[in-house]
């Protein structure tokens, strides 16, 4: 079995990144970044403090006016010396971001992929945030609108995807003309740690990009700090909407926080099998459940009992032969949760499952971990003969879980799919165009599949959500993202 | 077995250096047809690098990525060490182009499955190295 080398050697002593300067934390609480696979200590990174966040608040602050009359033109060159640098260091930036989440290496080089389509977008600022006019609105007198930059914005980034998403929000932001402040997940910092690495090399002026890690003081002070002129969020709905939104709000600042899911992926029984198993799987299992977009609930569709019973047959075959093990090891398929308490909650979810009389087909208690630590790994778990009442069937497991529920038709699928309260994602698989069309038309979600098993819209896109999974207006990425950072101005002007 | 598309990227860069060292090793035993046989075998690691640039750029977490539920089993792919005389040799590397070509082919399935620019990409190899064979078939004629 081949082994990636691992580009992380030693153990790593995070800094925060403030005003072009690497800087210890004002806090002296420290936690250990244990690789979950085989839980060796990779780093130790600060717990943060109000000082911290005060202190790159300031530099971005004053970096600002200066940044802010950088012409667009020049800001995307920034941007451009950014990407090349990221190219370069593809491979490092992958590795370490499985060593530090667990991802297979296939699955942290798309991540990494996805980022650098950020970086690339961003590059493409000088026509993203023209304005538009209009002339003679009344005799003589014309009317333009200009977009411009608001000050320093900040976000507060999830474990899941230690790399991808603080380039969501990122790039767009310095790319407008503010000024940043990233606060990388306490879990999975040392991705950030290494990107800001590439972005002192690319030669940003000081203060313009910043990083604090740490975990609750610094994000009360990015919530109350009033330099902080707006704040993305990506994590869990119960912090997203009742801190995150709630408070940031109520200290006047713009908000975007993307937030839990409960995605339901139902299968019609016109679906073309091979490719609809293959793209369940990934969906389901795929970064080990561990995505806001991952596949939770299976509908299965139809009153043919032999359909269900062949699809879930293939399922149930091919999740039980899905290797387990380190990503780092090429032919590994699926890693191990990101943290022992993370692992917890997933087993207390099928302990529920099986307690609410759910039927526990394939067990992922059991499972090989492929001669590595069995701490934070489990196998794929199926539970069918699930009923939408059920605990399992309703809240957010964030595992590689799959609950399998039945339908009569597809009225009764979309049914299903909108008595969620999450609207994050929804997929259909379906080989007629007019099932697709009525389920993208008729699910109360914000990204749809269809024959898509996880809907991940590119950086050109907004990553969209509803209900439970975002409260906010405006999203992250595509031409959301660039009016998120940006205050329209309008000007009416007359000669005489 | 190939289950990952990370093996079989992996995998392809393996192949075409074996293709390659062995071309190089005939080419070493004969300086006559040493041009020739260097630039087939330079062409092999401009094939592994495209393969390797097209993952690299269409490799996403978006979609599906890494689930391949028909692996391909990397013993049916064994390239021949091209030994004994010239005659004998020449056959050798054909076999080995078809090798080549048929694991191509495969991947070029599987790879649908994975990155649509990477099933594109493996098509395009099999027309190449068709190519090649003709090229190594004709280093006797000249």
């Amino acid at each position: 079995m081949v082994v990636l080398e691992e580009p992380i050697k030693g153990i790593i002593d995070v800094k925060n990144y403030v005003d072009g300067e690497w800087v210890d934390s004002y806090s002296d609480e420290y936690r250990e970044i244990v690789n979950p696979a085989n839980m060796k200590t990779l780093a130790k990174v600060p717990m943060g403090s109000v000082e911290d966040v005060r202190a790159a608040a300031d530099a971005a602050s004053e970096a600002f006016p200066g940044w802010r009359r950088t012409t667009p033109l020049t800001r995307s060159r920034y941007f451009f010396r950014l990407k090349q640098l990221l190219e370069e260091n593809f491979e490092t930036l992958s590795r370490i971001c499985t060593m530090e989440h667990g991802k297979t290496i296939d699955e942290s080089r798309g991540e990494v992929r996805r980022g650098i389509e950020n970086v690339e977008v961003a590059s493409g600022i000088p026509s993203l945030m023209m304005g538009y006019n209009a002339e003679d609105i009344s005799q003589g007198i014309d009317e333009i609108l200009i977009k411009q930059p608001l000050g320093v914005f900040s976000c507060i980034a999830p474990f899941n995807f230690p790399f991808m998403v603080p380039l969501w929000f990122m790039p767009t932001a310095v790319a407008t003309g503010n000024t940043y402040i990233v606060k990388p997940s306490p879990w999975t910092p040392i991705s950030m740690a290494k990107f800001m690495e590439l972005v002192d090399e690319a030669g940003f002026p000081p203060g313009v990009i910043n990083m604090v890690h740490g975990d609750v003081k610094p994000v009360q002070e990015i919530l109350e700090n009033q330099t902080i002129k707006g704040v993305s969020f990506v994590g869990s709905t119960k912090i997203g909407r009742d801190v995150i939104y709630r408070e940031a709000a109520s200290h006047g600042k713009r908000v975007q926080a993307q937030c839990g899911a409960k995605n339901f992926l139902v299968v019609m029984p016109d679906a073309d099998m091979p490719s609809t198993v293959s793209s369940l799987l990934s969906s389901f299992f795929g970064n080990t459940g561990q995505r806001c977009l991952a596949g939770s609930n299976l509908v299965i569709v139809g009153e043919d009992e032999t359909f269900a019973k062949k699809t879930m047959n293939l399922i149930r075959k091919a999740a039980s032969e899905i290797k387990i093990g380190y990503g780092l090891e090429e032919g590994v398929q699926m890693g191990p949760l990101q943290a022992l308490h993370r692992k917890d909650r997933v087993l207390s979810y099928i302990d529920k499952g099986v307690l609410e009389g759910a039927n526990l087909t394939l067990d992922g208690r059991e499972f090989d971990s492929g001669g590595y630590p069995e701490d934070c790994f489990m196998g794929p778990s199926i539970f069918e003969n699930v009923e939408p009442d059920m605990t399992i069937a309703k809240e957010e497991i964030f595992g590689p879980v799959m609950s399998v529920l039945k339908a009569r038709n597809l009225d009764e699928a979309i049914e299903l799919v909108n008595s969620s309260s999450y609207g994050n994602a929804a997929s259909v698989f379906t080989s007629n165009g007019k099932t697709g069309r009525r389920f993208q038309y008729e699910v109360e979600c914000g990204n749809i599949g269809v024959n898509i098993g996880t809907a991940a819209p590119m950086a050109f896109f907004p990553f969209s959500g509803m209900k439970d999974s975002f409260f906010g207006d405006l999203h992250g990425q595509g031409r959301d993202a660039v009016d998120f950072f940006t205050e329209n101005k309008v000007v009416i002007q007359r000669w005489p | 077995m190939l289950k990952t598309t990370s093996q079989l990227i992996s995998f392809h860069g393996k192949l075409e250096d074996s293709l390659s060292t062995q071309l190089k090793s005939l080419a070493d035993r004969h300086p006559d047809l040493s041009e020739k046989l260097y630039e087939l075998a330079e062409e092999n690691t401009r094939h592994k690098e495209m393969v390797q640039r097209v993952y690299r750029e269409g490799v996403t977490d978006a979609f599906e990525v890494g689930f391949l539920t028909n692996p391909l089993n990397e013993d049916e792919y064994i390239i021949n060490l091209l030994e004994g005389n010239i005659e004998k040799a020449v056959k050798k590397a054909i076999e080995n182009e078809d090798t080549a070509i048929r694991f191509c082919r495969d991947a070029a399935e599987r790879g649908s499955q994975l990155i649509p620019n990477l099933s594109q990409t493996f098509k395009s190899l099999i027309k190449r190295k068709e190519r090649r064979k003709i090229v190594i078939e004709n280093l006797l004629r000249n």
